[in-house]
């Protein structure tokens, strides 16, 4: 299997304060994998970093066996919450914006998607409920083709029915040979998903394991282990 | 989809499929959907789906046709097997419970029995 993403030793510090330390990382393409861990575990950081978002001036990150950040931005989408978009944006208008800063951004993907999520073009940014944005904000990244999609915390404060949907969409339009890593620091609606883990703990990579190693090894669900591996109560 | 979560999800797709293909959900030599339309289903990744597909392959409970999909076998004595196999398994467990209560093989047989009628009582 080829490799879709390498880190080698990577940290990051911001503010004089670590974030990120000494981050070591190799994931095969084709799957889909949960990147977990607490809030202010370093999540979004270690997201960016990838996507090329947040400057290191190390080449200490390939994505698709390219290490220059012009390039990767091609190969990544992220997960954007449109927080830079005015309120009054129609969806039509960000949809435009999308088009045309990405040349990957594919109109038809967008269509289907956001018709089975029911994303109406003409509503204002300021008037969708959070399911809504959460919709809008996982069609979007999805409608670029890339080769690996980061998608942070996409269930986070998301009504159930909403959540159902979104997940849906991620296995109803991921390409066979495209990535997705998915972070949340609640794993159980996104367990079956998953094919491996990453377990981000005191600003370094705790574990990379395929869930189904962690089941038959410990007998634990993913919920179960994670916990675990917080509490600090799990002999390695 | 509800899963055991300390159970692998492809062998816990597996159970579901032999139910459909052993109660006649899905018939005997008839098509399987496709597998992204199992994993949307199941609400898992197409690789988690075809590795349950994959031994069901090697087990010769479905066979793949070049270009057309995934097919349930239309032997019946493999699908026999497998229900043999299944009903074996589920039997396994409440005959190593109860033997464990002590209970004689002629015991068991007997509650079961009465367990029978009961149950069939208390449909009608």
């Amino acid at each position: 299997m080829s490799k879709i993403l390498e880190i080698d030793n990577l940290s990051y510090r911001k503010n004089s304060k670590t974030i990120l330390n000494h981050i070591n990382l190799s994931l095969d393409s084709g799957k889909i994998i949960g990147l977990l861990g607490e809030n202010g575990s370093g999540k979004t950081t270690l997201m960016r970093l990838i996507a090329g978002v947040n400057a290191s001036s190390e080449k200490n990150i390939t994505v698709n066996g390219m290490t220059q950040k012009s390039k990767i931005k091609s190969q990544v989408s992220l997960s954007d919450y449109l927080d830079g978009f005015a309120r009054s944006s129609r969806i039509d208008d960000i949809v435009r914006f999308y088009r045309n800063a990405y040349s990957d951004f594919s109109d038809e993907k967008y269509k289907e998607i956001s018709e089975y999520l029911n994303l109406d073009g003409s509503k204002r940014l300021a008037s969708l409920s959070t399911g809504t944005r959460g919709k809008l904000v996982i069609a979007l990244a999805l409608s670029r083709e890339t080769k690996l999609y980061l998608l942070d915390e996409p269930l986070n404060g998301i009504d159930s029915m909403s959540r159902k949907k979104i997940i849906s969409s991620i296995i109803r339009w991921k390409t066979d040979d495209s990535t997705i890593i998915i972070s949340d620091h609640y794993v159980t609606e996104i367990a079956s998903l998953l094919d491996d883990i990453v377990i981000i703990k005191d600003q370094t990579v705790y574990e990379v394991d395929s869930v189904e190693n962690i089941q038959m090894k410990y007998h634990l669900g993913i919920e179960e282990y994670y916990e675990k591996v917080y509490e600090g109560g799990l002999a390695r | 989809m509800e899963y055991i979560d300390n159970i692998p999800i492809y062998l816990q797709i597996k159970e579901i499929l032999y139910h459909k293909i052993i109660s006649h959900e899905y018939e005997p030599g008839s098509q399987l959907p496709s597998v992204r339309q199992l994993a949307v289903q199941f609400t898992a990744n197409s690789n988690t789906v075809q590795k349950a597909l994959k031994e069901m392959t090697e087990e010769h409970i479905i066979a793949a046709q070049r270009g057309k999909g995934n097919f349930i076998t239309s032997d019946e004595t493999i699908i026999g097997e497998l229900r043999d196999r299944i009903v074996k398994s589920t039997l396994d467990e409440t005959y190593d419970k109860l033997h464990a209560l002590k209970m004689s093989n002629d015991e068991i047989i007997d509650s079961f029995i009465k367990y029978v009628k009961q149950r069939d009582d208390d449909h009608e």
